[in-house]
């Protein structure tokens, strides 16, 4: 069986020691990092029980939002529709933060999207039809789901692209790292072995002569 | 933390999010105008940049560069009025898929 081992070390007690250092820190590297992974995959199965389906709700909730939207024009025209659009008050208040997982960053939003009756909106009642109304509450409904469907994207994004890495990281040290530095650590302790075989065959050959003369 | 919100998308679709509440919205007309809107609303640091699958797929490059580089802006895709975009694969249970291993959602 071939066996890959770290190229150039020579066979001393020095680099035997060496070696038998970093091969405990290197299990216990992978013993933290497959910790870390677990963690993450919990975090990341937590993240996919809310992911469901929110899309899809998007997409229902948009299109409704279309034709009401879509509607109003028709009834009061484009012009008159973007005028009233250009005068409605700001009714987000959305406050971003992160918090960490497992020193992954990921956003946090707390979106708080006032539900508005129609005099809060602050359009004119003179030129708008009820129609305008519809859309604009719809469309205070589809901002807030866009805005959660974009916080757990983000945060799948992140946490995927973490993993990942990690991942890699746990197989190439338990592939490849430990047992390199293993089978090195076994080459050298045979390697002086043997020398130490041969220094005793030396001796006894010696004393041997020794003993002739 | 500065936290904003922005429309970039065609006529129709931002003035019915200004008619929900967003006050940053910019109307775009061809793809090109699309990418230079794109850069300003990064470079000015808004937090959530609403944005159509059209223009997404247009401008996937830029996008990904964005994303990449920090945790904000978050850019969000929504389908424009003509519906979703109907991919062969969603890119999200792609992602899924890749890091799990096997088919979780759907």
């Amino acid at each position: 069986m071939a066996q890959e081992m770290i190229e150039g070390i020579n066979p001393t007690r020095m680099e035997l020691l060496k070696l038998k250092d970093r091969e405990k820190l290197a299990v216990k590297g992978h013993s933290l990092l497959k910790e870390k992974r677990n963690a993450l995959i919990m975090e990341f199965f937590n993240i996919l029980e809310r992911v469901k389906g929110s899309r899809e709700d998007v997409e229902k909730t948009l299109k409704e939002t279309y034709e009401d939207l879509t509607a109003a024009q028709i009834v009061m025209g484009d012009l008159a529709v973007k005028k009233a659009a250009m005068s409605v008050n700001e009714s987000i208040n959305i406050d971003i933060d992160s918090r960490s997982v497992m020193g992954v960053v990921v956003p946090l939003v707390d979106s708080e999207i006032k539900e508005r009756n129609m005099v809060e909106r602050g359009y004119g009642f003179l030129e708008t039809s009820v129609k305008i109304d519809e859309a604009a509450s719809k469309f205070e409904k589809s901002i807030k789901l866009i805005i959660e469907l974009g916080e757990i994207e983000k945060t799948i994004i992140l946490l995927a692209a973490e993993i990942e890495s990690t991942k890699r990281r746990v197989n190439a040290l338990e592939h490849i790292i430990v047992p390199r530095i293993e089978n090195t650590v076994k080459y050298i302790e045979m390697r002086l072995e043997e020398m130490e075989r041969e220094n005793f065959v030396r001796l006894k050959m010696i004393k041997k002569t020794m003993e002739m003369e | 933390m500065n936290s904003n919100i922005a429309v970039m998308a065609d006529e129709d679709i931002v003035t019915g999010f200004m008619l929900g509440g967003i006050k940053e919205g910019h109307p775009v007309n061809d793809m090109d105008e699309a990418e230079k809107t794109l850069k300003e609303l990064v470079k000015k640091d808004f937090s959530v940049i609403i944005t159509t699958e059209k223009i997404g797929d247009a401008l996937r490059k830029t996008i990904n560069k964005v994303t990449n580089e920090s945790a904000l802006p978050m850019i969000i895709e929504i389908p424009d009025k003509t519906g979703s975009i109907r991919r062969e694969s969603d890119p999200m249970s792609e992602l899924i898929k890749r890091v799990i291993g096997v088919e979780m959602v759907k």
